[in-house]
């Protein structure tokens, strides 16, 4: 029987609600565009908060699984470092092809309309925007706001499944790895539907005017969820023995 | 145009509770009625994304219909796991487990985003609740009962569980995302909802035929039956909600 005050498993629980954390804190650095980016109307990926968090963040499940899998004693660090380099890879490769179709394809300048200038090239932004958008494409420092985001978003869900895959695992051999993958990805997708809505469908990255304004609110509904999805997963484990 | 009357919420919380435990409950005698109880979910589970989803959510009606499942699975795996013996108990503690989830859930997007949606945390504990119910229901139709340790067995090893959350997403979400507009009417929303429920639980039927045999093909018979049926039934009600349906041609070569 697992004991909810035993310290290891407090340690746990929180462990699993930083991750949830992680990853809603992840959504806020994507360059998000939704539908408006689609007709390159607004600047960043043309597609919705919750597919490309949990897009880039379930790769990073399957680098971390991966990783898990083939060296079961391995320390934490690499686990998660897995993850988050296999969410990075996704979601740059995402940006990277995007941004082929929005040069070359509708043929946009890049520019962000929540800056003057890029804070990371310096190049001049608002005279490369067309009148009546919220810019186009995904400019350098979206880009790089987004793979830090990927790799957020990577390192929480690789920890979630790290922490599971050690409560499990005694528990049902074999099975463990399924059962902690499915109840990873119900977490990921709670915390990264939160921020969508705190960031209402767009934000361009960590420097968009939004992100100071949102990201409180959602990390501590995020935090608050989490911590409960942590002490459900403990006592599922409870219900295995 | 006069006032269309609708079926009150209420009556559909109570059919997709009542009708989705009673599926549950019964599915260890006959598989199928699992996946029926996980049908009356979705129609549930689609009206409620709806009334919610008619404010703008602001991204997209997707989004509730992945949290909705995202919820249920947390709270339907703790249900089932967490009742250890007491077998029967399961799908209730999760409808209860997902209820508390949503409300908290729904109460922090009122409170703390501050989403100003007046239905927000109603609406959010109905929809992890049918979420749930449509994640046992649908397992349970492919397991053969809901006892948690055969649920292991029989749905998450083999992946089948990813089958379910997903078809279940998109059976809850699709219908409001497909409606939604000006001119959108509930009686097409519930048809619909029953022939995306219906075309999951033909999907279900290919699964339980893979882990149960014979009472699989039961599931995928009646499944493509249904979804047949509600989608005709979808199809009549476009017809006599269009003001006139016309045949368009294909797209002239030349432009005028």
């Amino acid at each position: 029987m697992i004991s909810l005050f035993d310290p290891v498993i407090l340690m746990d629980i929180l462990l699993i609600a930083i991750s949830g954390t992680l990853i809603c804190a992840a959504v806020h650095f994507i360059p998000v565009g939704g539908a408006p980016a689609a007709m390159a109307q607004a600047t960043g990926i043309g597609t919705g908060t919750v597919e490309l968090a949990a897009g880039s963040g379930l790769v990073g499940l399957i680098t971390a699984s991966y990783m898990y899998a083939k060296e079961p004693t391995i320390t934490m660090g690499l686990v998660l470092a897995a993850g988050a380099m296999g969410s990075m890879i996704m979601l740059a490769s995402t940006m990277l092809a995007g941004g082929l179709v929005y040069s070359f394809g509708v043929g946009v300048p890049f520019a962000s309309a929540q800056v003057k200038r890029d804070p990371i090239t310096g190049g001049r932004q608002d005279t490369y925007v067309s009148k009546g958008t919220q810019g186009q494409g995904i400019p350098t420092v979206c880009f790089v706001s987004g793979v830090i985001g990927a790799a957020l978003g990577g390192i929480g869900g690789a920890l979630i499944y790290y922490v599971l895959m050690g409560i499990y695992s005694p528990l049902i051999t074999s099975s463990a790895a399924a059962v902690a993958g499915v109840f990873t990805m119900g977490v990921f997708y709670v915390n990264s539907v939160i921020p969508s809505y705190g960031v209402g469908g767009t934000i361009e990255g960590f420097h968009d005017p939004k992100f100071r304004r949102v990201l409180p609110k959602d990390v501590a509904t995020s935090f608050v969820v989490s911590l409960i999805c942590g002490l459900v997963a403990v006592l599922i484990a409870g219900g295995m023995v | 145009m006069s006032e269309v009357k609708e079926v009150p919420p209420n009556t559909l919380v109570l059919f997709g509770i009542i009708g989705g435990l009673i599926g549950i409950y019964l599915s260890p005698y006959f598989p199928t009625f699992g996946a029926l109880g996980a049908l009356c979910a979705v129609i549930w589970g689609a009206e409620a994304v709806r009334r919610v989803a008619k404010y703008g959510l602001g991204t997209g009606v997707p989004s509730i219909g992945q949290i909705a499942l995202g919820m249920g699975i947390v709270a339907a795996m703790f249900g089932l796991s967490i009742v250890r013996d007491m077998t029967f108990a399961g799908p209730i503690v999760a409808l209860a487990t997902a209820s508390v989830i949503g409300f908290i859930i729904g109460w922090f997007a009122q409170n703390v985003i501050k989403m100003k949606i007046p239905v927000m945390i109603r609406c959010m504990t109905e929809i992890a609740a049918a979420g749930s119910l449509v994640i046992i229901g649908f397992s349970a139709a492919v397991a053969g009962n809901f006892e948690f340790g055969n649920l292991i067995k029989m749905v998450f090893d083999n992946g089948v569980m990813l089958v379910v959350f997903w078809f279940g997403a998109m059976a809850i979400l699709h219908p409001f995302n497909a409606c939604l507009g000006p001119d959108e009417k509930q009686k097409r929303l519930l048809f619909l909802a029953g022939s995306t429920g219906s075309a999951m639980m033909a999907v279900i039927g290919i699964a339980a035929v893979m882990t149960l045999g014979r009472s699989g093909a039961v599931t995928l018979l009646l499944g493509i039956i249904l979804w047949l049926i509600f989608y005709k039934k979808f199809w009549d009600e476009v017809y006599k909600d269009a003001a006139a349906v016309v045949g368009t041609g294909l797209i002239p070569k030349t432009e005028a």
